[in-house]
């Protein structure tokens, strides 16, 4: 049995555990609500493009772009997979990781070759240790994703797909649901899906206006996917963003109710030590004392 | 009151600027473009430039914008940039110091074959220039 002393050190060793988890924890919650912030006011940039979209996409029929082509053999593909550089947040990266790697088990077996852009120290050493070679990694943008970093990975897929040198990208990340909920999901970034640029005459307000379009509806469309795809990926960064502190949040709150748990038990158990041992001394006395007495 | 024009600035980041204007000037693809309140509804593309808010009282606000879109519908002007900066905000001398250290290193690079990094140094230079450029005017 636990000496009294044992009993001490791990209920200060575990007090102590508990104190860092709890900061973690009120940490993680002001970090997310900045990074709340942060994906509220990249909303109005979001949004504004999506119209411009539709409405260059509403002058322009039969559009033809690099990006909206659909290659027509799949051999080779982009997963991006977006993780976060610190752990400490539950089931956060490995969702991510587990999502890769099924999409790498998928197409493999259907014969498509996967290269992989890391985004997150967790993802980056993961997948180097499992002795794959990422086409791209990056590092240190979890906590403060900004619009060069996506601008940056875009560049990589935009080229390599223009290039015919890969014939699809998919993006693998956390969306951020609630403060207590973070879904990992899959999105294909590319080729950019033909609804975006096609918009269905029975849905369109009949008395839109015409719009003049500066050059000609088609340059402005041609340079608008790259950034539709940019917004996609800042998007997905920022969802991960505030996803990770939630999952921390999460994980750091059940720690330090288990921490909790853990000491009101060990308490007890040495209480009930301490207690077990002044009873065997008054045993031991009275017993002594007993002895005595017959003699 | 003369008919004015909403006029937003937005990034992906967040709107930089939001307010009323009588008249907004943005650099288009093929030269300067004026928009007035009234304007037909139009998108316009956006190089790197000057984009100029004038107000009533005919005080102008000056930005600098790396590129980006333009769209006016319904006396609303929105310039999509994907950078852009106040000319009130730009710093001078951490540009200059900033360009100087762009330039040493293309000279470095001299001779040496155009690879991306060359293309993205001169890019920089360019939007850093125009920044300098814009920070004049006011």
């Amino acid at each position: 049995m636990a000496t009294l002393r044992d009993i001490k050190a791990s209920i200060s060793s575990m007090d102590s555990t508990r104190q860092i988890t709890r900061t973690m924890e009120m940490v993680a919650t002001a970090k997310i609500k900045k990074a709340q912030e942060r994906i509220e006011s990249a909303r109005p940039y979001a949004l504004a493009m999506m119209e411009v979209l539709e409405n260059v996409a509403r002058f322009v029929t039969g559009v033809s772009h690099p990006l909206l082509e659909l290659h027509p053999e799949r051999r080779r593909i982009v997963a991006i997979a977006i993780t976060s550089d610190r752990g400490m947040c539950g089931a956060f990266n490995s969702n991510i990781l587990r999502l890769t790697e099924e999409i790498i088990g998928r197409e493999t077996e259907a014969g498509v070759e996967v290269a992989l852009i890391s985004v997150g120290k967790k993802a980056v050493s993961y997948f180097r240790y499992r002795g794959v070679e990422p086409m791209a990694t990056y590092r240190d943008i979890s906590d403060k994703p900004t619009f060069a970093d996506a601008r940056s990975i875009a560049e990589h897929v935009i080229e390599a797909y223009t290039a015919g040198e890969i014939d699809g990208v998919e993006i693998v990340f956390n969306r951020f649901k609630s403060v207590a909920e973070q879904r990992p999901e899959i999105h294909e970034l590319l080729p950019v899906a033909k609804a975006v640029v096609e918009v269905d005459d029975a849905g369109v307000d009949p008395i839109t206006p015409e719009y003049i379009f500066e050059p000609d509806a088609k340059s402005v469309l041609e340079r608008l996917l790259p950034t539709y795809v940019e917004t996609l990926i800042y998007r997905a960064l920022m969802e991960s963003a505030a996803a990770e502190q939630g999952a921390r949040r999460t994980a750091m709150k059940s720690a330090t109710d288990n921490a909790n748990e853990m000491v009101t038990t060990l308490t007890r158990s040495y209480n009930r030590a301490r207690q077990a041992s002044i009873t065997n001394e008054i045993a031991e006395i009275v017993g002594g004392a007993a002895a005595l007495e017959d003699a | 009151m003369a008919r004015t024009l909403l006029c937003e600035i937005v990034t992906p980041e967040r709107i930089m600027y939001s307010g009323e204007a009588e008249m907004l000037i943005v650099p288009a693809l093929d030269g300067e473009l004026g928009v007035l309140p009234l304007h037909a509804p139009m998108v316009a593309a956006l190089r790197e430039g000057e984009v100029r808010v004038k107000h009533g009282d005919d005080s102008v606000e000056w930005f600098a914008v790396s590129g980006g879109y333009l769209q006016v519908h319904e006396d609303k002007a929105i310039v999509l940039a994907d950078e852009a900066v106040a000319s009130s905000q730009i710093e001078v001398d951490h540009l200059r110091e900033s360009m100087r250290l762009i330039e040493a290193r293309l000279e470095e690079l001299r001779g040496a074959a155009t690879s991306d990094e060359v293309d993205q140094l001169h890019r920089d230079l360019a939007w850093q220039a125009m920044q300098v450029k814009v920070a004049s005017r006011h």
